[in-house]
């Protein structure tokens, strides 16, 4: 064992260290903006010399770890190009004056603490978290009701459940500007009350923008909720039955308890799908909508959400490091509400 | 066997993927045949914002090719991306073009990366290249574009308005209530076709008709009102308050359905019918009109923003320009815009694209409807600037909001100018 270990240590040396100044030399050669066409082959074979040294390497602790990595390689580099260096990318340039083209100077948390003091993002905030709330309850309670239907044993339900489902398959932008149509042309002449569309102020835009989501949404989760209706077993279901319970009895005693799992999956998909919306919102109103006096402004961002509002901070005005802390902020938001989601999930499926 | 047949139908199947992925280099950017060979040294890249004149700048290039030998590859970013958004992104990937387009304001961002033009023979020959105080001449105008209030001249003929006569609020409003009156006996839904819808339409109230507050009537280069604004903001409350006179005027004889409602699409068939006297755009509407099947035929022109005594001008002038870019091939480039200023270039853009020419030696009248009209102001020196387009950026998106709820009522004339005072204020100071 010794004598074998000796011989393989001189070509695993010899690997390791050819490997790493071809993977430098490639590094290098395109720091500086070389245009040599050898320079990726070299940067793979250097890296295969590496990952070649180390396997033969005499030692056989870390073989199994090393193969395991070799595997993940692809999925690991394509996360990391396209999430991690992502994120830590965008944290960097929150601080500096970054215009997406490139950065002049440090600034600082000047970004952070200028976001807070800018009442249309506060505002954003604001009637995101309301519309988060509105949607949680609306959409839930919709699917549920739709979930409850489409268990019930009428004619045609297959057509009714894929009818339910079919707004979703539906890209949200799309969808906004069916809708736009609908409640500017249609709606007005159906509602003749109705001097403008409902899209043309503040308070009924965001309702309409509530419509059209739970609209495009519940069938979604109705789906989720049938699965859910669909595994009450049978024989708990027939005993309750036999007891002379009612189905109002049956629903609030029987199913539901039975769906609280699927209840909380629901809730929380609901929950940050809303956070993230954007689409609907860009296409229906783009924002637009007046507040008359918000801490002593004039908004002009009525119905303007979160994700909108970054959209806009960093490609409309042109201001693509704090439209990037405002991200960061909306980043924070949401790993606070998975993470929350996770362990909520974790203890229900334990006490099941 | 089978599972080694599968294993090999799946390593396949990877193979073919990621040659598909190495091979779509190019990006959403939708590029000519040639276009991503180009970077490696055949012939310049010129990325061109405007998807209408895609055709009609290739041919261009094959033009050029077959006069001089040397390749220009065209590259057209629009529809739903923006040119600037995708230069970050070619930036970024150090993928430059040599030639791209950008808006007056946007030069900031640039500095530095521009090539100085100045000292090339086309810039004698025109009043419109982008000058930069620190960068020099970076801009190459390639076509001008005009917005006031566009006419229907068999409309106002009929009723008996001459649109050389509206140069004062007074002349306007007596003309826009003879308009009115007789509305059943001319067909019109409304005298003004104007809409203040924010959300698809902010870009129209929001850049081009608050840049009549900012130029109507001022001469090519002054920028009062503009320096005024990107001070912090300021706007001048006599200007506003007659500027807000005038709207109140355009809102109250206006289609409501098309003023809060409205779309572009809209805008312009009601315009192509017949069915409004004015409307709020400018000659890029030109092909929306003609193409219309309820278009008959008659001539139309541009009338100024007089909302005060003596306004008599209308915007007229590049929206945006090519720039070259410094680190590329910049004796390629000039050597190309310099054929671009000259005659066989100018044939294909004015008479098969349709653009108005901004060099003065240019002979091609463009087969744009509005082209007589707009060659008249430039030919008289009666044509303003477009500084709207140096106000900061995304500034539209709030003063449409104030337009739109001034057109609905919820504001009058003087809230509108103040609100308006205080949206511009608190965007520039936020």
């Amino acid at each position: 064992m010794k004598e074998d270990s000796g011989s393989k240590k001189l070509p695993a040396l010899i690997c390791l260290i050819g490997g790493a100044i071809l993977l430098i030399w490639a590094l290098a050669l395109d720091f500086s903006g070389s245009k040599v066409g050898y320079r990726g082959a070299l940067l793979v074979i250097g890296l295969i010399g590496i990952i070649m040294g180390l396997y033969i390497f005499p030692t056989l602790k870390y073989h199994r770890t090393l193969v395991y990595v070799v595997f993940l390689f692809p999925l690991l580099f394509a996360f990391v190009v396209t999430v991690i260096i992502p994120l830590f990318l965008g944290l960097f340039y929150s601080f500096t004056n970054w215009n997406g083209i490139r950065y002049t100077e440090f600034v600082g948390v000047a970004n952070y603490a200028r976001m807070f003091r800018q009442p249309s993002f506060i505002w954003s905030i604001l009637i995101t978290a309301l519309f988060v709330v509105f949607n949680m309850i609306l959409v839930n309670l919709v699917a549920f009701l739709l979930a409850l239907l489409c268990t019930s044993k009428l004619k045609g339900m297959g057509f009714f459940r894929a009818s339910y489902f079919l707004p979703n398959l539906i890209g949200g932008i799309v969808l906004g500007y069916i809708w736009q149509f609908v409640f500017s042309n249609v709606a007005t002449k159906i509602f003749s009350g109705m001097k403008y569309s409902m899209l043309s102020s503040t308070g009924t835009a965001f309702m309409a923008i509530i419509i059209v989501y739970v609209w495009q949404y519940a069938g979604y989760i109705m789906l989720i909720y049938i699965t859910g209706l669909n595994t009450v077993p049978a024989e708990v279901l027939e005993a309750s039955n036999i007891d002379g319970a009612n189905a109002i009895q049956t629903l609030f005693q029987i199913k539901i308890p039975m769906i609280a799992p699927t209840i909380t999956i629901c809730t929380f998909l609901t929950l940050t799908s809303a956070f993230k919306q954007f689409d609907v919102n860009l296409s229906l109103t783009n924002g637009t909508g007046s507040v008359a006096d918000f801490l002593g402004q004039y908004l002009t961002n009525g119905t303007q959400m979160l994700a909108l509002n970054i959209y806009n901070t960093a490609v409309v005005e042109n201001e693509y490091a704090f439209g990037q802390a405002k991200a960061f902020l909306f980043f924070i938001i949401l790993a606070c509400v998975s993470i929350l989601q996770v362990r909520i999930s974790n203890k229900k499926e334990v006490e099941l | 066997m089978r599972k080694r047949l599968l294993a090999v139908v799946l390593a396949a199947a990877m193979a073919v993927c990621l040659m598909a992925c190495g091979g779509s280099s190019s990006g959403s950017a939708a590029s000519t045949g040639e276009g991503s060979g180009a970077a490696s040294g055949e012939g310049i890249r010129l990325l061109n914002g405007k998807p209408e004149i895609d055709t009609q700048l290739k041919n261009l290039a094959a033009k050029y090719k077959e006069e001089t030998g040397k390749v220009v590859n065209v590259e057209t970013i629009g529809g739903d991306t923006n040119a600037s958004d995708e230069l970050k992104k070619m930036y970024q990937a150090d993928n430059m073009p040599d030639i791209f387009v950008i808006e007056a304001n946007q030069a900031a961002n640039w500095d530095g990366l521009l090539a100085d033009l100045t000292g090339e023979a086309w810039t004698e020959d025109t009043d419109y290249e982008l000058v930069d105080e620190k960068m020099g001449t970076i801009g190459f105008p390639y076509t001008v574009e005009a917005t006031a209030l566009a006419y229907n001249a068999e409309i106002l003929e009929k009723a008996g308005v001459d649109p050389a006569s509206l140069t004062s609020p007074a002349a306007w409003q007596k003309a826009v209530e003879t308009l009115d009156s007789k509305k059943d006996e001319l067909g019109l839904t409304a005298v003004f076709g104007w809409c203040a819808e924010p959300a698809n339409l902010g870009w129209s109230s929001g850049t081009h008709v608050f840049a009549q507050y900012l130029d109507a009537g001022l001469a090519q280069d002054d920028t009062t009102y503009i320096d005024l604004l990107n001070d912090g903001g300021k706007i001048d409350e006599a200007r506003m308050k007659d500027f807000a006179a005038f709207v109140g005027m355009m809102n109250k004889y206006s289609d409501p359905a098309l003023l809060i409602d409205g779309t572009y699409d809209n805008q312009v068939a009601g315009f192509a019918a017949g069915k409004y006297a004015f409307v709020t755009q400018g000659n890029w509407i030109n092909g929306g009109v003609t193409g219309s099947p309820d278009y008959t035929g008659w001539a139309m022109g541009f009338a100024p923003y007089a909302f005060e005594d003596g306004i008599d001008t209308i915007i007229a002038g590049p929206p945006s320009f090519w720039t070259v870019y410094s680190d590329g091939d910049v004796d390629a480039a000039k050597e190309f815009l310099q054929w671009v200023s000259d005659d066989s270039a100018q044939d294909i853009l004015v008479n098969e694209a349709g653009l108005i020419s901004p060099f003065k030696d240019c002979s091609f009248v463009a087969a744009d409807p509005f082209a007589e009209s707009i060659k008249g102001y430039m030919d008289a020196g009666k044509t303003s600037g477009w500084h709207t387009m140096l106000k900061k950026d995304g500034l539209q998106n709030k003063t449409c909001q104030v337009f739109a709820d001034y057109a609905k009522g919820a504001l009058d004339e003087d809230a509108f100018v103040k609100t308006m005072g205080q949206v511009i204020s608190s965007y520039y100071n936020n």
